[in-house]
């Protein structure tokens, strides 16, 4: 598992990395959509419209509900944070760029933006003197210190760790299809039609019988027979026939709902934080 | 392509870079879709607000209108009754009035036709005794020219009498 790769080094210095690109992608992209969504809006809004004005309007509820009606001005903030944070995630879905939050630079830029926003908030609202003095304790900079980190590395962490579990999963079960396929051809062309003729039966009866599971598992052993009967005839070499599929199912848990799941993670703790710096004006 | 990076480390140009891209996606977010969608969703929020309001406006007007007919009805109504029974009153009035004026006109014609026809009489009697007069004389001027007998005289004198009291009933 490797880091981010890099694309341009000036004296030393990785200037521009995988998820710069990646990061410059989302932001273009968000962005461009941005700006065709809020383009031409109407009184009787069309499809798009209503569609988009649901996501501000639960943007917005979401930003009243956690920060209070007079913090509603953060919205832009958060919602930009959101969809940063939700794109980044999924850009490393495209296989070509690499998630912007798998790289603590991008996380913890983002964590420090919410502490420095958090102590700009306090001193705007309390004054320098209440800042100041809430560091007489001094277990206060080890919390300051502490909560960008773990906010930063929570996000990173996920979506890393999501990544890295991902890249497991594709060597095991490289490794496996290996091992089955070598198995299989070592043993015989006779066992290759065995394994194609029960896959024909268990799709005949699935197709009969109306099961997915069967279906599924019939189609399954025909493209190992398939694959075997390939490398029996060394026509090719080392399938990763397992690999089909069920990276996928792995992907949209730790891809869709863990990144979704985190940007609201996120979003929601940068409202907390930065709402308790801002209490209702008396 | 130079290589990689290591798994966890902090790059201070990623860092700069997605520190930019932050805030350019926040202002151009702010200015393009937060912005124009909360102002169009306020609006139109506010113009459902006005509606609602003026058509509760109306309403109370229209109530207002209406009891204000009403009123203006009922006071109307009375009023009428009022002219109606005044006018049959007046009417009443004068009615009587115009009853006892014709009972004394007639009065008053029949007495004066009375008085008249009394006086008719007187005249027409006193002509009749004018003119009784003038007969007996030239009666008598003819009894004279006939000399007559005592005897006739009586009788003449007692039937002209008699004539007399038979005209003068």
């Amino acid at each position: 598992m490797n880091g981010p790769k890099i694309y341009l080094q000036i004296n030393g210095m990785n200037v521009i990395t995988q998820t710069a690109v990646s990061s410059f992608v989302v932001m273009a992209l968000l962005c461009v959509a941005g700006y065709f969504l809020g383009r031409d809006l109407k009184k009787r809004p069309g499809r798009m419209q209503v569609i988009t004005e649901k996501g501000v309007t639960m943007l917005y509820n979401l930003v009243e509900d956690t920060m209070g009606k007079h913090n509603a001005y953060w919205t832009p903030y958060i919602g930009a944070l959101f969809l940063s944070s939700i794109g980044g995630s999924l850009i490393g879905m495209t296989g070509i760029l690499r998630s912007t939050t798998s790289d603590i630079s991008t996380t913890l830029t983002w964590a420090l933006m919410t502490s420095f926003l958090v102590w700009g908030c306090t001193i705007k609202n309390s004054g320098l003197k209440t800042f100041l003095k809430g560091y007489i304790n001094p277990m206060n900079i080890i919390s300051d210190i502490a909560q960008p980190v773990s906010m930063g590395f929570r996000h990173f962490g996920n979506i890393m760790g999501g990544s890295v579990l991902t890249s497991l999963l594709y060597s095991a079960l490289a490794a496996a299809s290996a091992m089955i396929l070598g198995l299989i051809k070592s043993s015989g062309i006779a066992v290759i039609i065995v394994v194609a003729l029960l896959g024909g039966v268990a799709l005949f009866f699935g197709i009969r019988k109306k099961k997915l599971a069967l279906k599924i598992l019939g189609i399954a052993l025909i493209a190992v027979a398939v694959c075997a009967a390939l490398e029996y005839f060394g026509v090719f070499s080392e399938i990763p026939i397992l690999e089909v599929g069920l990276p996928g199912v792995l992907s949209l848990y730790f891809d869709v709902f863990s990144g979704g799941v985190q940007a609201l993670v996120f979003s929601l703790l940068t409202m907390v934080y930065v709402g308790m710096a801002c209490p209702p004006r008396r | 392509m130079t290589g990689f990076e290591q798994i966890i480390g902090i790059n201070p140009w990623t860092a700069l870079f997605t520190f930019c891209n932050m805030i350019i996606t926040f202002l151009i977010l702010k200015k393009f879709l937060f912005k124009p969608v909360k102002k169009m969703i306020d609006q139109r929020q506010k113009e459902i607000d006005d509606m609602y309001a003026d058509a509760e406006k109306s309403r109370a007007d229209a109530a207002k209108l209406q009891a204000d007919y009403e009123e203006h009805l009922s006071s109307a109504r009375a009023e009428r009754d009022e002219i109606l029974r005044d006018a049959v009153s007046r009417a009443q009035k004068r009615e009587a009035e115009i009853l006892s004026e014709a009972k004394n006109e007639a009065a008053a014609i029949r007495t004066r036709a009375e008085s008249d026809i009394a006086q008719e009489k007187k005249k027409a009697l006193n002509q009749v005794k004018n003119e009784i007069s003038s007969i007996s004389i030239s009666i008598a001027q003819e009894v004279v020219e006939r000399e007559i007998t005592a005897a006739d005289h009586e009788r003449l004198v007692s039937e002209f009498i008699g004539k007399l009291g038979e005209s003068d009933d």
